[in-house]
């Protein structure tokens, strides 16, 4: 029954949350026109940092490097800003919450929704620059696909559970952001955590590594990623399937948690 | 229980105790300090029913537990113990400005407060033109709503609420918004959306006058629990009596 109740919400619902992931993203252009253009350059710059960092610093670097970055950055962005979104998410929606019933893990949907859409724009980068540096395609690319949907499924796990704590949990996003920093730097962002092929070496001696790519889902995906847009591999399939399976049953427990305790928000916010 | 109940609070009782905010760090340092728990009960087993088609208003001093109440049967939280049914009627708490971008306009507004509310797309557009024309804003509904002011503002709230119209309707003091000439027109509307006869109403109000003017019959909480239950002439006279 509860299983069913979600689904009649999310369609319920389902307009409301694209709606207000469009106005969320429109007025956050309306202030500046331009502002969309921060879209590209935040991601743009940013690599620019890591090459520094990359190239200079660690004397390394790894084939196709911009796309490498651009691939891991816009994909960890897309999690992070969710994630880090939702610990005071429902709070920021006082004014709704304390007005009218809305199934809380909506307010997690508009957030996929409004980053969501921000990957995609900031990831024709990546079309861009991997048609500047020939990058061989091979049909594995549709495997895009699969991964991605891990991503969200995984995604939306995280962040309904850590919604539902960040009601209640005061100082709940100073640990998230710390712990978030160290899931960027464990994520494989700017080098290559895993050897591929030939040219890629692996930074993280195994094994280390294999065990960060199987325990971190966001290296998982990243690494994943570029092995099917760049290096025509294939995904690691059982642990993608793993996750996938993790990311249904922790946004299983978050949204039964949700619909457990979410009447309650109201007296605590 | 009659047949035609459109509300029916059975034993309800709601408190504010049990969800009380933490910090990680504190419950580290001084675990015992946050043992404290204060058991506050805003709502001490209040049962009732409303027929449909009925105006039931509610009075009471502050802080007796009329808002928490109407939350409640709103659907914005769940009482503690008791049930509330509302028999599958659609219901809304009318009230000022849910969730407005103030960077969009208001036209986009109406449409985010609709679906808020649980209107579809197509039920807002066929009444988007009244929604514009009641609220008065002419040319400014295209402009974004943080340059509207304050009486534009809820003027334009008012509106989506009052004309999207539910089945039950909660209200928690008659609202009255804008200059001299919206107060009377919104008051005016306000009576004919209160007294059509589908529609049930629950009116939380300090307002004798009013509630004598709209109401069927008044329930009066004191402390959470039922002091009196009864028509206007019984009930009010008394009210007022102890409460001067």
């Amino acid at each position: 029954m509860g299983k069913m109740r979600f689904f009649k919400d999310v369609k319920k619902f389902f307009n409301y949350v694209i709606f207000a992931s469009k106005a969320e993203l429109k007025s956050e252009v309306a202030d500046s026109f331009l502002s969309w253009l921060w879209w590209f350059l935040d991601p743009l710059l940013y690599m620019l940092v890591y090459s520094f960092i990359a190239v200079v610093v660690f004397k390394s670097g790894v084939q196709y490097f911009p796309v490498f970055v651009f691939i891991g950055l816009n994909t960890w962005t897309f999690f992070s800003k969710t994630v880090k979104s939702s610990v005071k998410l429902v709070a920021g929606k006082k004014m709704i919450v304390t007005k009218v019933y809305v199934p809380k893990f909506m307010f997690v949907f508009e957030k996929i929704g409004v980053y969501g859409f921000k990957m995609v724009i900031s990831n024709l980068l990546v079309v861009i620059t991997m048609i500047g540096y020939k990058v061989p395609i091979t049909w594995r690319v549709v495997w895009i696909i699969p991964i991605t949907l891990v991503l969200f499924v995984v995604t939306f796990g995280f962040s309904t559970i850590i919604m539902h704590f960040g009601v209640f949990v005061e100082d709940l996003l100073n640990v998230i952001t710390v712990v978030l920093q160290l899931g960027f730097y464990l994520s494989g962002i700017f080098y290559s955590i895993e050897s591929i092929g030939k040219n890629i070496v692996g930074r993280v001696p195994d094994p280390f590594g294999t065990m960060l790519v199987k325990l971190n889902p966001m290296a998982l995906v990243i690494t994943d990623l570029r092995r099917v847009m760049l290096y025509g591999e294939n995904p690691h399939w059982v642990m993608l399937i793993a996750w996938f399976v993790a990311g249904i049953l922790m946004s299983w427990v978050g949204i039964k948690i949700i619909y457990r305790f979410e009447n309650s928000y109201v007296k605590v916010i | 229980m009659s047949d035609n109940a459109a509300i029916t609070v059975s034993d309800v009782k709601i408190r504010y105790r049990i969800f009380k905010k933490i910090s990680l760090l504190k419950t580290i340092l001084a675990p015992y300090k946050y043992k404290k728990t204060e058991l506050f009960e805003a709502v001490k087993g209040v049962s009732f029913e409303v027929p449909k088609g009925q105006i039931l208003g509610i009075v009471g001093k502050n802080g007796s537990g009329k808002s928490t109440l109407l939350k409640a049967i709103a659907g914005i939280f769940s009482p503690d113990e008791g049930t509330i049914d509302l028999h599958g009627h659609t219901v809304s708490l009318l009230s000022i400005g849910v969730g407005f971008q103030s960077k969009l306009s208001g036209r986009e507004n109406i449409y985010l407060s609709g679906l808020l509310l649980g209107f579809s797309r197509q039920q807002i557009d066929e009444k988007l033109e009244e929604i514009i024309e009641f609220s008065e804003l002419g040319d400014f509904i295209d402009r974004p709503v943080k340059t509207y002011s304050s009486g534009m503002y809820s003027k334009l709230a008012f509106s989506i609420t009052a004309i999207l119209e539910t089945e039950i309707m909660l209200i928690d003091e008659v609202l009255s918004v804008g200059d001299a000439k919206f107060k009377k027109k919104s008051y005016e509307k306000m009576k004919s959306l209160i007294t059509n006869t589908d529609r049930t109403v629950v009116i939380v109000s300090h307002s004798s006058e009013t509630l004598k003017q709209l109401c069927d019959s008044i329930l009066w909480l004191h402390d959470g629990e039922i002091k009196m239950q009864g028509s206007c002439d019984e009930v009010l006279p008394i009210y007022e009596k102890f409460m001067s």
